[in-house]
C-alpha cells in the first residue's frame, strides 16, 4: 500500500490535457480513491449507427449485409441468428449440409475470435511477444475461412435457406490438416498460460466476479462460464446443427480473469473438434432451400452463442418483402454491468485487462475519465497511457498486496 | 411483347396476398413444459392475462395488461427460478407502443409484453426484480420515448448529446432525413 | 537544403501511425493489427503504431463518422503536427459503405477532416493496406 502511494507521487506520467470542464463524453467515467477504483459509469453508444432503423427500408437480403458489420469480429453469428430467424418466420428449414457448413464457419469464427482475444490480452498485460506468436497462428484460420468463404472477414456464406458456397473434397483435406496444425499450438499456448508467472499475477485474484453477481447482472457468455455457471446457448436453446453435435460446455470455478483465459482457450480446443466432426459427418445434398420474397407476418425470437456471449435477435416480419421490426442485443451490452462491478476495489493499473476479459466488442477509442475523491482531481487518460501506467506500476512491485 | 409479359407477372404477384403460412403444427408432447407453464401462469394472473402462446419448444409469448407485468415477473422468479433477462424490446404497432421483456427461465425463452399508448408511453421498472435490465431499459426510452417508472438513472444510452429532445428515431413516424 | 532532404527521407522511412475508430465495425481495424503481425509485418516499412497524437504523422482512420466520434476525430486531427497525412482504410471510412444514409453516420471520414489516401474493401486486407502506406509514402518521397 505504500509503495503504491509513493509511485502516484514521483514520477509523472504523460496524461492528456487537464480540462476540469470538459464535456468530453468518455467511454468510462471511473472514480478512484488514490490508487483504487471506487466506482464506474459506462456510457457506451460510439458506435451506435442506426442499423436497427435501416433494417426496416431495406429487404431481408439486403439485411443481411448490414447485419453481418454490426460487428466484424463475430460477423458471422449476427448472420446466423437473423437468417434463422428469417427461416422460421418463412416456415422453411435450411437444408441439413447447409446447417453443417453454416456451424462448421460458425465454428472457425469462434476459434479466431478467441485466438484473436488472447493475443489482446497479451497485449494488454505488456506481453506483445504473445500478440505477435498468437496472431501469428491465427493466420491458419484466417487461410481457412478464405478459402472457404472467400473473404477473411465478413463472410457473407450465410444467406436465407442455407449458404451460399460449397466445400470441395479437396478443400476438406486442407481443412484437416489446418485444424491439426492449429490444435497443436492451441494446445501449446494453453500451457504456457498456465504456467507463465508474468501472465498470472496479472491475471489470477483480478476482476472477481462472484456467481450470484454475474446471474444478478445477467451477465453471458465466457464471463459467466468463467464463474463456474454452466450456460451455453448451443447447449441449452440448440440451433444450427448442435443438437447433432457431441461436445462440452467449458467452466472454470476461478471467476477472476486467468478464468476467463482458462475458459476461452479452452473454448477454442473444443471448436477444433467440432469441427473436425462435422468434416467428418458432413451430409450430402443441397446447401440451400429457396424462399418467397414476400415473408408472411410473424414474429421469431432467435438466439445463438457468439463467441462474446449469447446472441439475440427479434424479428418481426409483415408480409412485404422488408422486415416491420429488427432488434439487435449484442452480447457485450449484456456484460457492461458485470464489468463495472469487477473493476470496484481494484487497482487502475487493473483496469486493461479487466476490461478486456470480457473482450468488449464496442470500438475501441476509450477515454477513460478518472475522478479523484480523495484529492478532488480529474484527469483524462487514454487506454495507451493507462497501459504505460498499469505495465511501470506492476513492473515497480510484481505482487502487490490487495485490499 | 416479353416486357409486357413480365410487368404482368409482377402486378399479379403484387395483388396476390402472401401465402398464409401456419406455423408448422408442433406434436403435443414436445412442448407440454410450456403449455403447462402457460397454464399456470393463466390461473395466476387471471384476468391480467391478455394471450398466452406456445409459438414452438422453448418460446413462450405472454401478453398482459401494462400494470401486471411486474407481478408476473414476480411470480417467475419465485416459481420458476427466472434470473436472467435477454434483451427488452420496443415496437411500434401504430397507434400504440409496445414492450416485449426477452426472458430466460428454465431454458425456455418467456418474451412477455405490454402495449401502451402512444401518447401517454410510461411503464413501471423492472431493474428492482432483475438488476441485469438497467441498460435495456435506457435503450429503450432512449429509441422510444418510452419512460420507465422508478429506474435509476434514465439517461440516454446510445443517441449523441446534441440529437434533439423528443425525437425518438425508432417510432414509425420519423423517418431518416435524406 | 540538404538538411530538408535529411528531414524528408527521415520522416518517410520512419512513419509514425496512429489508429483510430470512429464507430466501425472492428473488421478494418483487426485487420490493421494484422498487418503488423509477423504475416504481414508493416513495420518492416519503420512503421510504428503509437497511441498519442502528437507523436504521430499518419493517421489510420477506420469507419463511417459516427455524430460521437466526430468530434472527437476533429480534435486528434488538430493534436497532430505538421506534416501530417491520413489515410482511409476500409469502404465505410471512403464513403460510408454499408452505412451511409443511417440516422447517426455522417458517412466516411473525408465529411469530417481532409483524406490524403483511400484504401477500399470490407474488410481492406491487410495487403491493401500495406499498399495504401507505401503508396502514400513514395507519393511523398517523389514529391
Amino acid at each position: 500500500m505504500e509503495g503504491a502511494r509513493k509511485l502516484v507521487s514521483t514520477f509523472k506520467v504523460p496524461i492528456g490535457p487537464q480540462h476540469p470542464a470538459l464535456k468530453e463524453p468518455s467511454n468510462f467515467t471511473l472514480e478512484v480513491e488514490g490508487e483504487y477504483v471506487v466506482n464506474v459509469t459506462a456510457r457506451v453508444g460510439y458506435n451506435h449507427r442506426g442499423i436497427e432503423k435501416a433494417c426496416e427500408n431495406r429487404t431481408y437480403l439486403q439485411d443481411i449485409y448490414l447485419i453481418e458489420r454490426i460487428c466484424g469480429i463475430c460477423s458471422h453469428a449476427h448472420t446466423t441468428t437473423f437468417c434463422q430467424a428469417v427461416e422460421e418466420c418463412g416456415g422453411i428449414q435450411a437444408p441439413p449440409r447447409g446447417i453443417y457448413l453454416r456451424t462448421l464457419v460458425a465454428e472457425l469464427n469462434r476459434i479466431h475470435s478467441h485466438l484473436l482475444w488472447l493475443g489482446v490480452a497479451g497485449h494488454e498485460v505488456g506481453w506483445d511477444t504473445l500478440l505477435m506468436y498468437v496472431w501469428r497462428d491465427r493466420e491458419v484460420v484466417m487461410e481457412a475461412l478464405e478459402m472457404l468463404t472467400g473473404n477473411r472477414v465478413n463472410y457473407a456464406i450465410n444467406t436465407i435457406g442455407g449458404v451460399r458456397r460449397d466445400i470441395t473434397p479437396e478443400q476438406m483435406r486442407k481443412l484437416t490438416k489446418w485444424l491439426k496444425i492449429l490444435e497443436e499450438r492451441t494446445k501449446h499456448y494453453r500451457n504456457l498460460c498456465l504456467g507463465e508467472k508474468t501472465l498470472l499475477s496479472r491475471a489470477i485474484g483480478i476482476g472477481i466476479l462472484k456467481p450470484n453477481v454475474a446471474r444478478s447482472l445477467c451477465a453471458v457468455g465466457p464471463t459467466l462460464r468463467a464463474s463456474g455457471i454452466k450456460w451455453d446457448v448451443r447447449r441449452d436453446d440448440p440451433y444450427a446443427a448442435y443438437d447433432e453435435i457431441p461436445f462440452e460446455v467449458v467452466t472454470s470455478d476461478m471467476c477472476d480473469v486467468a478464468g476467463r483465459v482458462i475458459v476461452r482457450v479452452d473454448e477454442t480446443l473444443q471448436s477444433i473438434n467440432i469441427c473436425k466432426w462435422i468434416l467428418e459427418h458432413l451430409p450430402s445434398g443441397d446447401i440451400r432451400t429457396k424462399l418467397t420474397r414476400k415473408i408472411p407476418p410473424n414474429e421469431v425470437v432467435s438466439r445463438a452463442e457468439a463467441p462474446r456471449g449469447e446472441l439475440i435477435h427479434f424479428v418481426r416480419s409483415n408480409g412485404t418483402d422488408k422486415p416491420d421490426r429488427v432488434k439487435v442485443r449484442a452480447p457485450t451490452l449484456g456484460n457492461i454491468l458485470a464489468v463495472c462491478e469487477m473493476l470496484k476495489g481494484g487497482y487502475i493499473a487493473d483496469i486493461p485487462i479487466v476490461l478486456a476479459a470480457i473482450d468488449p466488442c464496442f470500438s475501441c477509442t476509450d477515454r477513460m475519465l478518472f475522478v479523484d475523491r480523495t484529492t478532488d482531481k480529474n484527469w483524462v487518460w487514454s487506454s495507451e497511457d493507462l497501459k504505460r501506467y498499469s505495465v511501470r506500476f506492476y513492473a515497480n512491485e510484481p505482487f502487490p498486496r490487495r485490499r | 411483347m416479353i416486357m409486357s409479359e413480365e410487368k404482368k407477372a409482377q402486378t399479379e404477384e403484387k395483388k396476390a396476398a402472401p401465402p398464409r403460412i401456419e406455423p408448422p403444427k408442433v406434436e403435443p408432447q414436445k412442448i407440454q413444459v410450456e403449455n403447462s407453464m402457460v397454464e399456470e401462469i393463466k390461473k395466476f394472473l387471471g384476468e391480467d392475462l391478455i394471450e398466452g402462446k406456445v409459438q414452438r419448444p422453448r418460446r413462450i409469448y405472454l401478453k398482459v395488461k401494462p400494470g401486471a407485468h411486474r407481478k408476473a415477473i414476480q411470480y417467475m422468479k419465485d416459481n420458476w427460478g427466472l434470473y436472467h433477462i435477454s434483451t427488452i424490446s420496443g415496437l411500434d404497432l401504430g397507434n400504440n407502443l409496445e414492450v416485449v421483456f426477452h426472458l430466460n427461465a428454465r431454458n425456455i425463452e418467456v418474451n412477455l409484453r405490454a402495449e401502451i399508448p402512444r401518447n401517454k408511453a410510461k411503464i413501471d421498472t423492472i431493474t428492482d426484480l432483475l438488476p441485469g435490465s438497467n441498460l435495456y431499459e435506457r435503450e429503450v426510452h432512449d429509441l422510444f420515448g418510452i419512460e420507465f417508472r422508478g429506474h435509476p438513472n434514465l439517461e440516454k444510452l446510445e443517441l449523441p448529446e446534441d440529437w434533439p429532445k423528443g425525437v425518438y428515431p425508432l417510432r414509425k413516424d420519423w423517418k431518416v432525413p435524406e | 537544403m540538404v538538411g530538408q532532404k535529411l528531414i524528408k527521407w527521415a520522416r518517410t522511412r520512419s512513419p509514425w501511425l496512429l489508429h483510430f475508430n470512429s464507430g466501425s465495425c472492428n473488421g478494418c481495424d483487426i485487420e490493421i493489427v494484422a498487418a503488423l503481425t509477423p504475416r504481414y509485418d508493416l513495420e518492416r516499412f519503420g512503421a510504428i503504431v503509437k497511441g498519442s497524437p502528437r507523436q504521430a504523422d499518419v493517421l489510420l482512420a477506420t469507419g463511417p463518422v459516427t455524430r460521437q466520434t466526430a468530434a472527437r476525430l476533429k480534435r486528434i486531427y488538430e493534436q497532430m503536427a505538421e506534416p501530417k497525412f491520413v489515410v482511409a482504410v476500409g469502404t465505410c471510412a471512403t464513403s460510408g459503405g454499408v452505412f451511409s444514409g443511417l440516422y447517426n453516420v455522417l458517412g466516411g471520414i473525408d465529411q469530417a477532416i481532409p483524406v490524403d489516401a483511400y484504401v477500399l474493401g470490407c474488410a481492406a486486407k491487410p495487403e491493401a493496406i500495406i499498399d495504401g502506406v507505401a503508396k502514400l509514402l513514395a507519393k511523398l518521397r517523389s514529391s
